[in-house]
C-alpha cells in the first residue's frame, strides 16, 4: 500500500486527433522518458486506459519505454465528437475505424517507431495493423489475439430489460484466471462497469463479427513488422491454441506465446505476473534478450510466486 | 475440504448455508433474485429455489409441480472440475464453460439452458450462486 501523499508519476492529457475528417478529443495517460521507446497500449472492448495503470507505474519498464495508454473515442474520458449527432445511431466499431483511429493517434502524438500492444479487441487488431499499416509500427504485441473470435456479439449486453452495467462486467468474469488476485479481478470488473451504454456491445461487433482473418492470414505482414501473439491459459475466447494456429497461419515474423495461469485481461487481472511476462517479450523486441522466447511463459520462469487462494471460511454451525 | 460427498443431501445443506451467509449475495439489489434454477449432474437434477436472493429450498428430482427459469447441465466430471479450489481453464466459471460448449462445440463443459433473458437479468447473483458451489465444496475461496 502506498504511503499517504504518494503521487504517482502518471500524467493525463488530451490530444485532438483527426479521424476521417472528424475532430476527436482523445484522453491518454503516459509515463516514461520523452525519448523512450513509445509503447502504445490499447484497452479491451468497452473498457478504458485505467486497465494499464500498473504498467504505467512499473519502474523497470518506464525506465526505457514511454508507456502511453489512451481511451478510444466513446470510452473513458474520450467523450464522443462534438460535431456529430452520435446519439442518433448505435455505436459500432469496425476494423477500418479501429486501425484508422490508432494510426491517427500515433501520428497526432508524433510517435516514432512505436510498439503497439493491445488485449482482446486490441489484440485482434494487430492482424489488421500488420496487414494494412506494417510500416507504421516497430512491433505489434497482440494479447489474447485470434484470427476469429465469434459468439460474443450478444444482444443482452445492450438491452433495456437488463442491468447492462453489471452484465457487461460479469459476462467477462470467467475470462480471468482464478489464480489472479481477487482485488485486481474485482477492479477489472469495476472498470467494466464504467462503460457507456452500448459501447461494449458495439466494440464486440468488431471483435466477434467484423474481424475474421481465417482466410486472410497470408496477407498479414509480420515479416515486415514483428507480431507477438500472446494468449493467457484461461482465455476461453482466444485460447493459446488459437494463438498458435494464428501465428502459424501468418508465418514469418509471427511468434505465439502462451502465458500460463492468467486470462484475457492480463494487464489488469494480475499486473505483477503480466508485467514480468511482458519484460521477456520487450527484451526480445529490443534485441536485449539472449535466446528465443519460450513457447510457454510460466510464473516460476519470471520469478513470480502466485498469491495464496482466498482465505478459508469457517463452516457455519449446524 | 467439505467432508461430505458432492451433491449429497448434506452437501446441498452446506451449500445453502454458504449462499445464505454470503455477504455479496446481499448487496447491489440481489435480494430481487427470485428465479429458480436447476443444477443437473449427469441425469440427476436438483432444483435450487431462490427467494429474494436466498436459497429457500433445494429439491432433488423436480417434476411437473415445480417451475424454474433456467439451469445448468453437465456431466459429473465437468462439475467436479468446476468445484475444485483452483479449477482448470474453461470449467472455472459458467460463461466460460458455456462458451466452449455452445460456440466451440466442445464436450466436457457445463452448459446453460432455459430463458436467456432471465439468465442475463439475474446474471451476477446466478453466477455468484454457482461460484459459491466452489466455496462450499472447499470451505473457502471466492
Amino acid at each position: 500500500m502506498a504511503e499517504s501523499g504518494t503521487i504517482e508519476p502518471i500524467t493525463g492529457k488530451y490530444v485532438h486527433v483527426d479521424i476521417g475528417g472528424v475532430d476527436h478529443r482523445i484522453y491518454f495517460e503516459e509515463n516514461g522518458p520523452k525519448d523512450g521507446i513509445p509503447l502504445l497500449c490499447q484497452h479491451t472492448a468497452g473498457n478504458n486506459c485505467q486497465e494499464w495503470r500498473h504498467l504505467l507505474t512499473d519502474e523497470d519498464i518506464t525506465e526505457d519505454f514511454r508507456v502511453i495508454a489512451h481511451d478510444l473515442p466513446y470510452h473513458g474520458k474520450s467523450v464522443p465528437p462534438t460535431s456529430q449527432s452520435w446519439w442518433e445511431e448505435d455505436y459500432k466499431m469496425t476494423g477500418e475505424q479501429f486501425t484508422e483511429t490508432l494510426v491517427a493517434l500515433a501520428d497526432a502524438l508524433e510517435l516514432e517507431d512505436p510498439i503497439y500492444m493491445g488485449s482482446s479487441m486490441g489484440g485482434n487488431i494487430t492482424l489488421e495493423l500488420a496487414d494494412w499499416y506494417p510500416d507504421r509500427f516497430q512491433a505489434l504485441i497482440g494479447l489474447e489475439c485470434g484470427a476469429y473470435s465469434p459468439g460474443f456479439y450478444i444482444d443482452w449486453l445492450d438491452h433495456p430489460h437488463v442491468n447492462t452495467t453489471e452484465v457487461n462486467a460479469y459476462s467477462c468474469w470467467g475470462l480471468m484466471a482464478p489464480q489472479s488476485p481477487e482485488q485486481t479481478r474485482r477492479e477489472t470488473m469495476y472498470l467494466y462497469e464504467q462503460g457507456a451504454t452500448g459501447v461494449f456491445k458495439g466494440d464486440l461487433y468488431y471483435y466477434s463479427v467484423d474481424h475474421d482473418y481465417r482466410d486472410k492470414l497470408d496477407q498479414v505482414n509480420a515479416d515486415e513488422c514483428p507480431l507477438y501473439i500472446v494468449n493467457g491459459e484461461y482465455d476461453y475466447l482466444t485460447t493459446p491454441e488459437d494463438g498458435e494456429e494464428t501465428a502459424k497461419g501468418v508465418g514469418d515474423g509471427a511468434i505465439a506465446i502462451e502465458m500460463a495461469q492468467i486470462g484475457h485481461f492480463p494487464m489488469s487481472e494480475h499486473p505483477e505476473l503480466f508485467n514480468a511476462y511482458l519484460k521477456e517479450i520487450l527484451s526480445d523486441i529490443t534485441g536485449d534478450r539472449e535466446g528465443d522466447l519460450p513457447s510457454v511463459l510460466k510464473p516460476e520462469d519470471v520469478g513470480i510466486e502466485l498469491h495464496p487462494p482466498a482465505p478459508a471460511r469457517e463452516k457455519s454451525a449446524k | 475440504m467439505n467432508d461430505t460427498e458432492f451433491a449429497s443431501h448434506e452437501w446441498w445443506e452446506h451449500y445453502k448455508e454458504t449462499v445464505n451467509g454470503d455477504p455479496e449475495m446481499q448487496v447491489r439489489g440481489h435480494d430481487k433474485f427470485s428465479d429458480n434454477f436447476y443444477v443437473q449432474i449427469d441425469d440427476e437434477r436438483f432444483l435450487i429455489q431462490m427467494q429474494d436472493g436466498t436459497v429457500r429450498d433445494i429439491l432433488p428430482n423436480p417434476a411437473l409441480n415445480n417451475r424454474w427459469s433456467f439451469g445448468v447441465e453437465g456431466d459429473r466430471e465437468a462439475w467436479e472440475e468446476f468445484i475444485q479450489e483452483t479449477p482448470p481453464a474453461f470449467n472455472h466459471e459458467i460463461i466460460a464453460s458455456h462458451y466452449r460448449s455452445a460456440v466451440r462445440n466442445e464436450d466436457g463443459h457445463l452448459m446453460m439452458r432455459g430463458d436467456n433473458k432471465k439468465i442475463f437479468q439475474n446474471l451476477r447473483p446466478f453466477q455468484r450462486a454457482l461460484d459459491l458451489m466452489r466455496v462450499a465444496n472447499n470451505n473457502g475461496g471466492s
